[in-house]
């Protein structure tokens, strides 16, 4: 399925969900999330992560409802789930895609402005230099017998500084090989929307909207 | 000094540098996250561990406002943010991106309210004020917080308004003002 497509549908359905309550909905987006995982064959790990952490928030929403609320165990089922669907549907979304072919997407099928789409790749893929940037400040902060932590000033000032840096010169280097903020371009690798792209997204909507008032009318 | 609306290449890359920075420290911050909310389970208050940390959650969206100056930056700033945790593979997948995006608005709405004109300590306190009011009430509807009693709601309100206030406000400022005495960037009102 064409990347924003998948993406915009993913965004759709938790927006949608976030304002029903009808459990068994959740729990078949969850399931349907879930298989879609699967296809992408996500190491052992991983899937015990995708299980498990999301239990966290889940049971802390619906534990606080029954003991904080008088909504009753139903909400509090609705609440467990939604939290399912929403990281099984939304990481079948991240799961199955990679960055670049999203942001090409971006690019040619809903043509935001191509400075942005590679001006967001080109820092994205800094991204292990800025990992270990942090880990460099915080030892040079550590060597002068200064600990930085995520509430001091600090990190934050020296990781903006380095980025200053960086920003410039990743501008010029793209500048420098031919990039043009304007100018129309070529595509190496073309992404398009084929008619099964539209009639997923069309036909997954109108279904959740057919089950929604289904188990709303019950 | 006019600051233009445009968005030129360097400002995009370094939007997203700070994004990634930042994302980076999002994805940090998910285990104390988890574990804190393990921690208030069992009494019920659960949730109030995403209220504890919201402050941390949405600061680059005030930060980015303040320190691009154009309209929409906070709220590409924060949508970056949720946009780069969410591949390095934060734990709400692709729903991450509504709350970046929800959170961006809200801190954006802050230097709405002041034309854009007015990057101090009061169009910061406003930023405030309108993430914690806009994000609690998208938590009212998404994470049923809307069926608490009044009391938790009132507590769960005050914790999330110190929070963003501490980070968001108070360590914000913080940063801007060791950028402003670089003189690298202009980052004083205009």
């Amino acid at each position: 399925m064409n990347p924003s497509f998948k993406f915009l549908l993913a965004v759709l359905i938790a927006l949608e969900i976030s304002f029903t309550s009808t459990w068994i909905v959740n729990l078949a987006l969850a399931v349907i999330g879930l298989l879609l995982i699967l296809t992408s064959r996500p190491t052992f790990k991983r899937l015990i992560l995708l299980f498990f952490v999301p239990l966290i928030p889940a049971s802390a929403l619906a534990v606080a409802i029954l003991l904080q609320s008088n909504a009753g165990v139903h909400f509090a089922l609705v609440l467990f789930t939604r939290i399912y669907a929403y990281v099984f549907v939304g990481s079948a979304a991240t799961l199955t895609t990679t960055v670049s072919d999203l942001v090409m997407s971006l690019e040619q099928n809903t043509h935001i402005p191509s400075k942005f789409a590679y001006g967001f790749l080109g820092a994205f893929n800094l991204l292990p230099k800025i990992v270990s940037e942090v880990n460099i400040i915080r030892a040079a902060g550590n060597m002068r017998g200064q600990a930085l932590h995520v509430w001091s000033p600090q990190l934050y000032f020296k990781a903006i500084l380095a980025s200053l840096d960086w920003s410039e010169n990743l501008a010029e280097a793209m500048t420098s090989h031919g990039f043009s903020e304007e100018a129309p371009r070529t595509y190496f690798k073309q992404i398009r929307v084929r008619w099964w792209d539209w009639l997923v997204l069309l036909g997954s909507l109108v279904l959740l909207q057919v089950a929604l008032f289904g188990f709303h009318l019950q | 000094m006019k600051y233009s609306n445009a968005w030129h290449l360097r400002d995009i890359i370094l939007l997203t540098l700070i994004a990634i920075f930042f994302g980076v420290i999002y994805w940090i911050v998910g285990p104390v996250y988890n574990l804190l909310t393990v921690a208030l389970t069992p009494v019920g208050l659960g949730p109030a561990a995403n209220d504890i940390l919201m402050g941390i959650w949405v600061m680059a969206g005030p930060l980015s406002g303040y320190i691009f100056k154009k309209v929409g930056s906070a709220t590409l700033g924060e949508f970056l943010g949720s946009v780069v945790e969410m591949f390095l593979g934060g734990q709400w997948g692709a729903s991450t991106m509504i709350s970046g995006i929800v959170q961006g608005i809200a801190s954006e709405l802050g230097f709405t309210f002041t034309g854009y004109k007015r990057y101090d300590w009061f169009s910061l306190n406003l930023s405030v004020l309108t993430t914690t009011i806009v994000t609690f009430g998208w938590d009212m509807i998404r994470n049923g917080y809307a069926k608490y009693n009044i009391g938790l709601l009132i507590a769960l309100f005050v914790i999330r308004l110190i929070s963003t206030w501490i980070f968001a406000g108070v360590l914000t400022k913080a940063i801007v003002k060791l950028l402003d005495r670089t003189h690298l960037m202009q980052t004083q009102a205009r």
